[in-house]
């Protein structure tokens, strides 16, 4: 019914023309609207006018600019941090203890039994200046097929264009180095030494026996004390080729003999290990109840049972306490050392395998709950005959995710597959690298890296298997690409906490307690009066609390939309003293305007129309602007007076037509229906 | 005014003339009146608040850049090659020793060495007397001449401020006289004969070192091949060519891993101990400085490349027959320079001429002002940090005076009485590596036997010497993880922000913008700026008539009546017709207003206020 109304008086407007022109629009606007400007521009002087109506054009430039400045300020998503430092009762961290050392070197023996004895044997050949001093020739025959899937070589450098390369149990090498000098550098001298090694292989394995005279013979050239008294020539290399004997080898160069060994040790020897299965290879690890002697957290005694077992391929079996995997976390709510936790440690030094690490102690590391330890990354050492005391701040750092920061809140949304989900362990960006890194290794090498989590279906690498896995991981290690990948793919959790150390030690025990406390240790463990310990393999440990135990960075938002909305109405009224209803009323003026215009355009082709059809009449008829425009100025002057005292103080002059402007729209409202009836009909 | 209060946009001014009675008109006034009061109140406040910043720290996980390590042994130079020079000052070194103490010699043996010693005539007993002093007596013995004698001038207790040293029995120190005028000496007693030697023994070396050429000086200090044994570098080999040499004054040759002095600096994606910097040091015990520097091992620091390695201030030291590993956690920061906090950004604004090839740091400043001070009351310069041109360092030979003059300086500036600590100014931005210190056991006891065979084969020379396990340390410096921390200071308040503000403040208690300021300026300035022009020029002129027509007293009645009628007679004159109109039409209304109720659109939101003070204002009127 009201649509119907409206739409014929719409209708009728149309016809008749618009109800009064832009100006009396813009000037009744101005005359009534709350922003500030308009008002005083139609109700000064000329002189003023003109001034008025530069400032608020000005003024609402500057308005637009500067809301255009702080919309960006807000869609820059800016953080502010704000800091809180104290001490509060807090979970304690879980403290992860492993030995430097993986394994008991006498468990493992028997796996690394062929190893040692090919590095001993070797290392004997670098180092000893004379030949044939007679210390291998009692020992049985070395298995060189282990020795030939990743060789050690010798590079002599005395020529720097044609480096020869030596192996280092080369029987006919006085033929290899000939060949090998033709060679240029490493990948096409590695063909040819390449093929040397082969034949010599043959000869070697089929004449076992003769073996260690042969190698007597050419231990001379390696040795390399006589000439390289002055300065340094040969270099030990660990030769890795993609296939045994294809041509396609590289040469990992050392400045340093010991790194070759060590890493050498490292390729051959998870190579071996990775073919032991896992309950195996816990079994060869140290056992909680050998390593932590005594515990003590706060006043409450704990023993090995309040650890948790974890098997960390670096360093064999580690023991977490206040994983919190299980149980609730512990609270500490003392600072101090009396409070905190407190170990004793064997680590004992003497079972250590003796080419695997140099490093003797435990490694401990300070992490949070349900967090796998990354031992390599954050560990610290502890030293054996120390008393290691390690106060603790907790430095948290709390951010906001997306889209003030691109870190991520669980992992879920990076796109690696967390091998480490299989430790029932939260996302840290460690894990997600690692994932990452095995994820291209099983990729390109086809094999897992013993150091990482595997996924189904997969295997660790190893010689037999896998000849060349040494090969591809150290491309893989060494390439940049696939790094920046893991990097790019990976995020950092919003959620940093950090554990802030502060590490201090002391000799322990004393001399003079030295004695009851390995005598109570040693019996308290072997339950024999024996002394089994000693000063080399011993370590305490407290962790505790600092006074100021944390530190909190936490982020807020620097804008929000509470911030945006205040600061452009503060702008907006600053200049122009407006509002969002002015904005609305500038909407509704617009609206007007355009529907004058839709009124005038339908007139104006009308008019053309008529124009055509009746060209004897030189002009348009009037329109109704022109008819009304003869009392604008009253009206103005009636409006204006009528603005004040809106409702009882009415006009005095009721003859004339309201320039109502609310006539135009709001016909369907019944309140001002008698005024817009009056013009409309 | 009464045209301003109608017209204008401000809330406050409009009630106040609207309002009637007294009392009410009264409040709005007072309404108004603080109003005006808490936006000034709190735009003051805003504007001293502008210059403050906010902090954010932000976390970015990337490849990070390898810093620059320097690594020195802590002696400075190898004792065999420095006999020649130090070998009269440690032998008058071992003899003091043997008199005061009596150290590795028998009694009877030090009275003989002391009869010998008048004849040797040593030159540093004659420069620096080491005396010792008998309970505060103010006597002294003299080492050389073994008199006793009264001490005049000055005592500076080096020690004992500290701690109580009345009781001690002995207190062992210096004199340091000032050349030309012997009679002002100055006396540096300590409490403890090792720090007194010491000092004493660096003084003189410092000394001889300063005649010595610095390419002397870094031939006779330890070469790379010296002093680096294994090198790993993010799971390859380096050598000594990843190294550069730095000559470090006080601890001879150090050297700088990823320097990035050939133009490419070093980067880890990768963190963990494996993927860092692995080196084994050759630390060479045996060819230690016995009175130089009494501890084994080495230092090192972590820096940036443009930055100086200030070693011997900020040095790590690093422990033999240990393997020493070090977690990285980088951290960058940056300040706002002026106006927010008074800190400078490239150390261009700072008065003092940076002395070291590197970018600015506080500590390069201080050190560059103590030294120019030094050049220009010592003529000489320290020899500890560089040489400012034209300087030369100080010795005896040429400035017999430096030590007297540079104790005394050194008080100084310790007492920040040179000005310098008020000169510099922190830098803007830094770059922190916080380190993670801990320490291993290195070689392990079952392979220390191959490790040290390997490495000593490595040496490459003196085959027949084994290394001993106490002449290494072994060195890891590793980032704990590729997290960079970024803590920034950003303005809190940019203008726009301070204007928006600014507006929320007018909007908030008046309703008010710039437009009503500018409305104020132009009603109270410029228009009652003009009436008031005008009424004295009209004054001016009647008064001129007056004067003209005769002198009778008519004047100043004609001038009330002028003034009382003025205001809008002048309005009309000044202002064109639309205003005039704008001006005339509210008057009309304003008679009947006090009769009409207030049609105002306020009347909403006061009408308790209004219906509680109705009474009052109908009293109010009838009284």
């Amino acid at each position: 019914m009201n649509l119907k109304k409206y739409f014929i008086r719409a209708l009728h407007r149309l016809q008749k023309g618009p109800g009064y022109t832009y100006k009396e629009l813009l000037v009744w606007y101005c005359d009534n609207t709350n922003t500030h400007g308009p008002k005083r521009i139609i109700k000064e002087g000329p002189k003023k006018k003109l001034i008025w109506f530069f400032l608020t054009l000005l003024f609402a430039s500057l308005v637009f600019w500067q809301w255009g400045i702080l919309i960006n300020t807000y869609l820059s998503y800016n953080v502010t941090s704000s800091l809180s430092i104290g001490f509060k009762t807090m979970k304690f961290p879980a403290v992860t203890v492993c030995n430097a050392n993986p394994f008991k070197y006498s468990e493992v023996k028997h796996l690394l039994k062929e190893l040692d004895r090919l590095i001993e044997a070797a290392l004997e050949r670098i180092l000893q200046p004379t030949p044939g001093n007679g210390s291998n020739t009692s020992s049985p025959p070395l298995d060189l097929e282990l020795w030939h899937q990743i060789p050690l070589v010798l590079i002599d450098e005395h020529d720097k264009d044609n480096p020869i390369i030596l192996d280092i149990f080369e029987s006919n090498l006085a033929a290899g180095g000939n060949e090998t000098a033709a060679g240029n550098q490493t990948a096409a001298g590695g063909n040819q030494t390449a093929e040397s090694n082969q034949t010599s292989e043959g000869n070697q394995t089929a004449a076992g026996g003769n073996q260690t005279s042969e190698g007597n013979q050419t231990a001379a050239p390696p040795a390399p004390a006589n000439t390289t008294s002055e300065e340094k020539k040969y270099k030990l290399a660990v030769k890795l080729c993609s296939h045994q004997g294809s041509g396609n080898c590289t040469y990992r160069n050392f400045t340093s003999a010991a790194q070759a060994v060590t890493e050498w040790y490292i390729l051959q020897s998870t190579s071996i290990l990775s073919r032991v299965p896992l309950q195996e290879r816990i079994r060869m690890g140290y056992q909680a109840e050998d390593m932590i002697l005594a515990c003590l957290y706060g006043a409450e005694p704990c023993n090995y049972k309040n650890f948790t077992q974890i098997y960390h391929p670096d360093h064999g079996n580690c023991y977490i306490f206040n994983w919190g995997m299980d149980e609730e976390a512990l609270n500490s709510s003392n600072p101090g050392a009396e409070f905190g936790l407190k170990l004793i440690l064997d680590i004992s030094q003497q079972d250590y395998i003796p080419y695997l690490s140099s490093a003797a102690g435990a490694r401990l590391m300070l992490h949070q709950q349900k967090s796998f330890p990354f031992l390599k990354d954050q560990g610290i050492y502890a030293m054996a005959g120390t008393e290691t005391s390690i106060g603790v701040l907790v430095d948290e750092l709390e951010r906001m995710g997306y889209p003030y920061s691109d870190c991520t809140m669980n992992g879920s949304d990076v796109p690696v597959k967390n091998l480490y989900s299989q430790y029932n362990t939260s996302y840290s960006i460690q894990a997600c690298l690692r994932s990452c890194f095995q994820n291209h290794m099983i990729e390109i090498c086809g094999c897992g890296h013993y150091m990482f989590p595997l996924p189904e279906g997969v295997n660790y690498c190893n010689n037999e298997d896998n000849p060349g896995w040494a090969y591809c991981y150290s491309s893989l290690r060494s390439s940049i690409k696939h790094r920046q990948i893991c990097i790019d793919s990976c995020k950092e959790t919003c959620n940093d906490t950090q554990y802030k150390m502060t590490i201090s030690m002391a000799d322990w025990p004393s001399e003079a307690s030295e004695d009851w406390i390995f005598h109570i240790l040693s019996y308290e463990r072997d339950m024999s009066t024996n002394v089994t310990l000693d000063r080399n393999g011993i370590i305490k440990l407290n962790i505790y609390f600092q006074e100021y135990n944390y530190r909190t960075i936490s982020e807020s938002a620097a804008t929000t939309i509470v911030w945006l909305l205040s600061s452009l109405g503060g702008q907006f009224g600053f200049w122009m003293g407006g509002s969002v209803l002015c904005l609305i009323e500038f909407g509704e003026i617009i609206i007007d305007s355009l529907w004058i215009t839709v009124i005038n355009v339908i007139g104006w082709c009308k008019g053309l129309k008529q124009k055509r059809a009746q060209a004897r009449y030189p002009d348009a008829p009037p329109t109704v602007s022109e008819l009304v425009e003869a009392h604008t100025n009253l009206g103005f002057q009636h409006e204006d007076a009528g603005a004040l005292p809106r409702d009882e103080a009415l006009p005095p002059e009721p003859g004339t037509p309201p320039p109502n402007y609310d006539s135009l729209r709001v016909q369907p409202l019944d309140v001002l229906g008698p005024d817009s009836d009056a013009e409309t009909e | 005014m009464r045209w301003y209060c109608l017209n204008t946009n401000t809330h406050g001014c409009r009630r106040i003339v609207v309002s009637r009675g007294r009392l009410r008109r009264f409040l709005w006034i007072l309404l108004t009146l603080s109003a005006v009061g808490l936006i000034l109140w709190q735009c003051a406040e805003l504007l001293l608040n502008y210059y403050s910043a906010s902090v954010s720290v932000t976390v970015q996980f990337q490849k990070l850049p390898f810093p620059a390590v320097t690594i020195c042994n802590i002696n400075p130079y190898k004792y065999s090659s420095m006999k020649d020079y130090l070998s009269e000052l440690d032998k008058e070194t071992k003899k003091a020793l043997e008199t005061f103490y009596g150290f590795s010699e028998g009694k009877s043996k030090v009275r003989r060495s002391v009869g010998e010693w008048d004849s040797a005539g040593s030159d540093f007993f004659k420069q620096i007397p080491l005396l010792k002093f008998e309970d505060f007596s103010r006597t002294a013995t003299d080492l050389r001449s073994g008199q006793k004698r009264k001490i005049e001038g000055s005592v500076f207790h080096k020690d004992s401020s500290i701690v109580n040293s009345g009781d001690s029995n002995d207190i062992i120190g210096f004199q340091l006289c000032d050349a030309n005028n012997s009679s002002e000496c100055a006396l540096y007693t300590f409490s403890s004969g090792v720090n007194a030697i010491q000092e004493w023994y660096k003084l003189h070396y410092m000394n001889i070192m300063a005649q010595i050429p610095l390419e002397t000086k870094e031939k006779l200090s330890y070469s790379a091949d010296d002093l680096l044994l294994t090198c790993f570098f993010d799971g390859l080999s380096c050598d000594k060519r990843h190294f550069t040499r730095f000559h470090h004054p006080l601890h001879g040759n150090c050297y700088t891993f990823n320097s990035g002095e050939n133009g490419t600096v070093l980067s880890t994606s990768t963190g963990g101990s494996e993927y860092g910097l692995q080196v084994v040091l050759y630390i060479d015990e045996a060819d230690y400085n016995p009175f130089l520097v009494t501890s084994t091992g080495a230092k090192i620091i972590v820096h940036d490349q443009n930055e100086y390695p200030f070693i011997e201030d900020i040095g790590t030291e690093i422990e033999t027959a240990a393997a020493t590993s070090i977690g990285m956690h980088f951290t960058r920061s940056r300040k706002l320079s002026k106006p927010y906090s008074d800190c400078t950004e490239t150390g261009a604004d700072i008065p003092v001429e940076n002395l070291y090839n590197k970018s600015y740091s506080l500590q390069i400043c201080l050190h560059s002002c103590f030294q120019k001070a030094m050049v220009d009351s010592c003529g000489c310069a320290q020899y500890a940090q560089p040489l400012p041109a034209g300087a030369e360092y100080c010795n005896y030979k040429k400035n017999p005076n430096w030590m007297y003059c540079y104790y005394r300086l050194h008080e100084k500036f310790v007492k920040e009485q040179l000005g310098c600590q008020q000169i510099c100014k922190d830098a803007c931005s830094f770059k922190e590596w916080a380190l993670t210190t801990s320490i291993a056991q290195w070689p392990s006891t079952v392979s220390e036997d191959w490790m040290l065979r390997v490495l000593s084969w490595d040496k490459g020379q003196k085959i027949n010497k084994k290394l001993n396990k106490t002449d290494l340390a072994n060195l890891m410096v590793f980032y704990k993880d590729l997290n960079e921390r970024f803590i920034s200071e950003n303005p809190a308040n940019t203008l726009v922000i301070l204007l928006s503000n600014f507006g929320g403040q007018l909007g908030l208690w008046m309703s008010c913008s710039v437009v009503c300021v500018i409305e104020i300026v132009e009603v109270f300035f410029i228009d009652s700026l003009s009436i008031v022009m005008r009424r004295q020029w009209q004054r001016a002129k009647k008064w001129w008539n007056d004067r003209k027509r005769d002198r009778s007293g008519k004047a100043p009645q004609a001038g009330e009546l002028e003034r009382q009628g003025h205001d809008n007679p002048v309005c009309i004159d000044e202002d064109l017709p639309t205003f005039n109109t704008a001006l005339r039409l509210p008057l009309p209304q304003d008679s009947p207003l006090p009769r009409t109720p207030p049609p105002n659109y306020s009347t909403l939101r006061l009408e308790s206020a209004f219906t509680e003070q109705l009474p009052d204002t109908l009293e109010a009127g009838q009284r």
